[in-house]
């Protein structure tokens, strides 16, 4: 019976030193659906939600090509040379600025 | 090189600048910007720019108190991999490296352990306002909300460090915390210190506003250094590595860098080729109260409210100009909580014309130094320490 107590007080002590597991909410930050969009979701959101790019706003073509640039040789996306390419266009296209 | 080649490069470089000194054109940073109906946990509804990794932006509204409460508070992660649960029976702050002893220091070790200090201090990120910034600088385009203020209680890094015992040759000290990248290639996001110029104020804080840190601002412990930008405020701290010698990290190395030359400017064609870290942050004010768009009464008393800080001089005074920035009068100053914390400044008056009113706020520091106009600040390639002047334009009716 004392061991039983004692079970029951330490697991309290340890359930109250205990943190509940915090949800984050999960919010899609919607981007233009074209047969491109299948690029940007095998390399961007590896690491981070499409609020990154939206939050940029309108940029020139060369704006958008340094940042993927960035994320490839910077941040390790998994960006081959076709996708390289594919996401510039597919940047410039819908948050371009008209800029090359 | 021949010195003929070098003239020409250096013309080729001087003519740059000159012409892109017309290009770069700083604006004022984003404003009203919308507030989502989504709550964050301990949270309330702010400005979201990303889920993962987690960026909320206070609005400015509350940016008329000293204190930003913890539901409002700015949130700014790297990784995308935060621990969401929390053991603190088994978590702990690792001391290790040029020590005499090793530690594994729990939380309930540094309340109990150690002497508890408590510093009231503005917490800024160093991309605060970044979009402002003409041609864009990538990084959040964050509005003038990256900052708020709080009251931190916890523990001196200095005292963590001498029961630990430091070596005779211990020079630095790296920072980390517990959240991750995805790619196995990038580092975690290390902070390092240069231990002689650790001051008391640096602790290791358990507390933020008389609560519990919540947990998207670095729950349970983070490393509060006031004065400078917060990108140095490890979140979730875990491990601090004591070395002979500075270590080479990405975030320190690579990324929150500013020309290292006297006006922290570059321009886009032409680099610095020399560069530091990001660290003391400078003179800023803003105001929280009124809006831009609002509207308000002819002949009816306006309380302009807001807030001025430095890197820990502290503001001597904050001046209110109605006509563009021609003329300046004295907005009164509350009291000081503490030479890091915000200082909130009122100015009244009773706007007599219909129509539009222009609103400008000025801080100057005790050491004389003072805001510049909006488009007066020079461009860097981060985006980074922008502090113009803030302005917002009511329609009086």
């Amino acid at each position: 019976m004392k061991n039983i107590v004692l079970i029951l007080l330490l697991s309290l002590q340890l359930s109250a030193a205990y943190t509940q597991k915090v949800k984050l909410p999960s919010v899609t930050f919607a981007i233009e659906n074209d047969k491109n969009i299948k690029v940007m979701q095998r390399n961007c959101q590896w690491c981070h939600s499409y609020g990154y790019i939206l939050n940029q706003g309108k940029q020139s073509k060369e704006f958008w090509h340094k940042i993927v640039l960035k994320m490839r040789d910077v941040y390790h996306a998994p960006i081959n040379a076709r996708d390289e390419k594919i996401a510039t266009e597919y940047l410039f296209k819908y948050y371009g600025n008209g800029k090359m | 090189m021949h010195r003929r080649e070098f003239f020409k490069i250096s013309f080729a470089a001087a003519t740059a600048i000159v012409a892109n000194l017309e290009a770069s054109n700083t604006i004022r940073p984003r404003d009203n910007q919308k507030v989502l109906p989504i709550k964050f946990p301990q949270k309330r509804e702010l400005i979201l720019h990303s889920d993962r990794p987690p960026l909320l932006e206070t609005p400015r509204d509350f940016f008329t108190t000293a204190i930003t409460p913890n539901d409002a508070f700015f949130v700014r992660w790297h990784m995308p991999i935060i621990p969401t649960a929390t053991n603190l029976d088994t978590y702990y702050v690792h001391i290790h490296g040029e020590v005499e002893k090793r530690l594994y220091l729990t939380v309930d070790m540094l309340k109990n352990d150690f002497e508890a200090v408590e510093v009231t201090a503005v917490m800024q990120c160093g991309g605060n306002s970044r979009s402002a910034f003409r041609p864009t600088t990538s990084g959040i385009q964050w509005g003038s909300g990256a900052m708020g203020c709080a009251t931190f209680k916890g523990v001196r890094l200095k005292d963590i460090l001498k029961k630990a015992g430091l070596k005779e040759d211990a020079r630095w000290i790296s920072l980390n915390g517990n959240d991750k990248a995805v790619m196995t290639k990038i580092e975690n996001f290390k902070r390092e210190l240069k231990i002689d110029e650790i001051s008391d104020d640096t602790i290791v804080a358990y507390e933020m506003n008389g609560e519990e840190i919540p947990f998207l601002n670095g729950y349970p412990l983070r490393l509060i250094i006031p004065g400078f930008y917060a990108d140095s405020w490890v979140k979730q701290l875990s491990d601090i590595y004591v070395t002979k010698e500075y270590q080479k990290y990405f975030f320190m190395d690579v990324a929150y860098r500013i020309p290292d030359n006297e006006c922290e400017c570059e321009e886009p064609d032409n680099l610095a080729k020399k560069t530091k870290p990001l660290e003391y942050m400078n003179v800023k004010s803003y105001i929280g109260y009124p809006k831009n768009n609002q509207k308000v009464k002819r002949a009816t008393n306006l309380r302009i409210k807001g807030v001025a800080f430095d890197a820990g001089e502290g503001i001597k005074a904050v001046q209110i100009s109605l006509d563009g920035g021609k003329t300046w009068q004295s907005a009164t100053l509350a009291d000081e909580l503490s030479r890091y914390a915000f200082r909130v400044f009122t100015y009244n008056l009773k706007p007599m014309k219909k129509g539009k009113l222009q609103i400008m706020a000025k801080a100057i520091n005790n050491k004389g130094e003072e805001q510049p106009f909006a488009h007066e600040i020079k461009w860097n390639h981060g985006g980074y320490k922008y502090n113009g002047i803030d302005s917002v334009t009511v329609t009086v009716v």
